[in-house]
């Protein structure tokens, strides 16, 4: 039994460093900030969620695993709404989208 | 000036989190002897969570809400508590801030009072904390711009 | 276990310096803050991988805790101070 949840916890953690490691390579990689705030947003929030799941099953039945679980519940809330903050403070103050063909900023 | 905020995403948002980072920061007040936190720690969330509030919702509102003299109370409150508690202390009979005393009270052995009285005193730092926090935020955001100078300035006139 | 909970926060530390090169060449202020705002992300990370190793977790879920909470409220000040026309 622990086998199997030791495998599940590993094959969590090994999906949230994946999806990180595409979060970060999209945040070099990109041609414009609206882009960037794309796939930082989604991408590390996915991750988070991932990485403390594998992490509150390894601890298994406990309340370690509650309180690891209500960071997770928090970021998966807070990190979307902080992305729309920056993303609408950028067109406030009249940063334009990229269009196909200009070049990268 | 901080303008009011006319998103509704944000307000809604900082309106649901704002209990559960209050009820998180007393968790932290109380655990101070055991995990790492305390007094000052738990003062500093809980004022970060008025400072959210501030953020969000504009100026005006939360002058409404929570207004200075209110929250001058709450910090004088908080020094209340920890000098009462000291004063107590010397009343029965021992040092100022001598918790042991305390026993006589309570009606408990005095390691027991001892623990009883720092959870106390630690209480009372917290309130202070998330007072002299909120107060220096709000005080800044205005940027020295009152909305009574500007009333003021424009009922005398322009003499100078 | 240990060894690839090592591992693990190793390769999350190369990512937070990946990062680090948005942060100090980004063009503009609003590239910094999205790049702030990432790295503090994978810090939460480490920091629990760090409460594994020293084997006291209980301790390091509390900071991490607060951690996330501080990089949330400091998102949003930065964003509200920025939103002023040009």
């Amino acid at each position: 039994m622990t086998y199997f949840m030791n495998a599940l916890s590993i094959v969590c953690i090994l999906g949230g460093v994946f999806f990180f490691m595409t979060a970060t390579i999209g945040l070099l990689r990109f041609p414009d900030f609206f882009t960037r705030l794309h796939a930082t947003g989604k991408g590390d929030t996915l991750a988070v969620f991932l990485c403390l799941l594998g992490f509150a099953i390894h601890e298994g039945l406990s309340l370690t695993a509650l309180k690891i679980l209500f960071i997770a519940v928090f970021m998966f809330l807070a990190q979307p709404t902080a992305t729309h903050a920056i993303s609408r403070a950028g067109i406030r103050h009249g940063l334009k989208p990229w269009v196909k063909g200009e070049e990268r900023r | 000036m901080i303008v009011k905020s006319d998103d509704i995403i944000i307000k809604t948002i900082a309106r649901i989190f704002v209990p559960f980072i209050q009820l998180y920061a007393l968790y932290v007040i109380m655990h101070g002897h055991y995990s790492p936190g305390g007094g000052f720690q738990g003062g500093v969330i809980l004022g970060a969570s008025l400072a959210l509030l501030l953020i969000t919702h504009g100026y005006d509102e939360m002058r409404k809400r929570i207004p200075e003299g209110v929250i001058i109370l709450f910090g004088s409150v908080g020094v209340l508590i920890y000098a009462g508690i000291g004063l107590t202390c010397l009343l029965l009979g021992g040092n100022y801030l001598d918790y042991s005393q305390l026993s006589v009270i309570l009606h408990v052995d005095p390691a027991h009072a001892r623990s009883l009285g720092i959870l106390g005193v630690e209480l009372g730092v917290g309130f202070t904390v998330m007072a002299v926090m909120y107060s220096i935020f709000f005080d800044i955001s205005t940027g020295g711009i009152l909305p009574d100078d500007e009333k003021k300035s424009s009922e005398w006139g322009d003499n100078g | 276990m240990n060894i690839f909970f090592v591992a693990v926060g190793l390769g999350l530390c190369l990512l937070v310096f990946l990062a680090l090169y948005r942060a100090i060449f980004g063009p503009g202020v609003f590239n910094r803050i999205a790049a702030i705002s990432a790295i503090g992300t994978k810090t939460l990370i480490i920091l629990l991988i760090l409460g594994y190793v020293y084997n006291r977790v209980d301790m390091f879920i509390d900071i991490s805790m607060v951690y996330a909470l501080l990089n949330f409220i400091g998102c949003i000040a930065a964003a509200k101070y920025l939103e002023m026309e040009r």
